[in-house]
């Protein structure tokens, strides 16, 4: 019946939500796009973009839309948003070491670049965030800080993925030292460990 | 040899465009600049915004760290619009000269290239 249409599209207008996107940051190669395909292959079945060793290998934001979680008693459905990782410094020689020749290296430098100031834009535009740092590594840098400091500024929901518990230099306690105000979930991207524990906190920090 | 500028309040202050002044500097001058008034976290994401956008085969990028507030809380707003100096410095260097800036809650280490 008409009417009926009529009250769906009325009721659709008005209940209509802008889509939740949290988005995954963090300094490069501390393993944002193997969290965003585990999330994605956990999630949808399908990954959502490439690893490599290679620095900067996600060099544009990779997006997979509506991937519904479910956790802590909620089904949650929001878009993926993988970031490029940001740096201070790209120099298309350190890819060169990586055996890229020098045109590819030079066109690699120059998309890493693009790639970082558009991450940095979606700074305001993501929902809640998810960021990545290698449990291997010093966690108090200045891109780490300065990620974590814009985002709590714009009030964002943040949750510290300590990523490489697998390895034996992994240290998640040192993040949570250096970030305590943060809530910090150790995770291997690589074999899964500790992933349903991720799932439970973005239940308890994000509502969309 | 190794330039060090520190820059004060007021000489940044009286430039429209700090952070093109600061990465001119850095880029330019090929100096470590040090600045007396901290920059604050939204500008540290512009300033690396900014360095993205002219890195080149001839500039790789920065090594920057701040010390103390860098975040504008209500207290620093207040002491800003009284005309006051909130703590802490920023130090921005060329990473051609500065290899890495080794960072704790009250300490700078900075490490050059050789």
């Amino acid at each position: 019946m008409a009417w009926r249409h009529i009250f769906n599209f009325f009721l659709g207008f008005f209940s209509a939500k802008k889509s939740f996107s949290i988005g995954i940051y963090g300094p490069v190669n501390a393993g944002k796009s193997s969290i965003a395909n585990r999330i994605c292959m956990d999630w949808t079945g399908q990954p959502l973009g490439s690893v490599s060793e290679i620095p900067h290998e996600t060099r544009e934001v990779q997006k997979k839309e509506r991937v519904a979680i479910k956790a802590g008693g909620k089904i949650l459905t929001m878009n993926i948003l993988d970031m490029p990782g940001i740096a201070t410094k790209v120099d298309y020689r350190e890819f060169i070491e990586h055996g890229l020749n020098k045109a590819d290296a030079q066109q690699r430098a120059k998309e890493a670049t693009k790639g970082i100031v558009e991450a940095i834009k979606w700074l305001e535009h993501v929902d809640a965030a998810l960021v990545v740092m290698d449990s291997t590594k010093d966690p108090f840098t200045q891109v780490n800080i300065t990620i974590l400091a814009n985002l709590e500024a714009r009030k964002i929901p943040v949750i510290i993925v300590a990523n490489k518990m697998d390895l034996k230099k992994s240290r998640s306690d040192k993040i949570k030292e250096a970030f305590p105000q943060h809530a910090v979930v150790p995770v291997s991207a690589l074999n899964g460990e500790n992933m349903p524990k991720l799932y439970e906190e973005i239940a308890k920090k994000v509502s969309p | 040899m190794i330039a060090i500028e520190f820059l004060s309040n007021n000489a940044l202050g009286k430039n429209q465009d700090k952070l093109q002044y600061i990465l001119t500097a850095v880029k330019k001058g090929d100096k470590i600049v040090v600045l007396e008034q901290p920059l604050t976290s939204s500008e540290e994401a512009q300033l690396i915004q900014l360095t993205m956008q002219q890195v080149d085969k001839n500039f790789a990028g920065i090594e920057i760290a701040t010390l103390g507030s860098a975040a504008l809380d209500i207290k620093s707003h207040l002491v800003k619009l009284l005309g006051g100096r909130t703590s802490g410095l920023t130090v921005v260097g060329p990473s051609k000269i500065v290899k890495q800036i080794k960072k704790d809650p009250n300490k700078l280490n900075l490490l050059t290239q050789k």
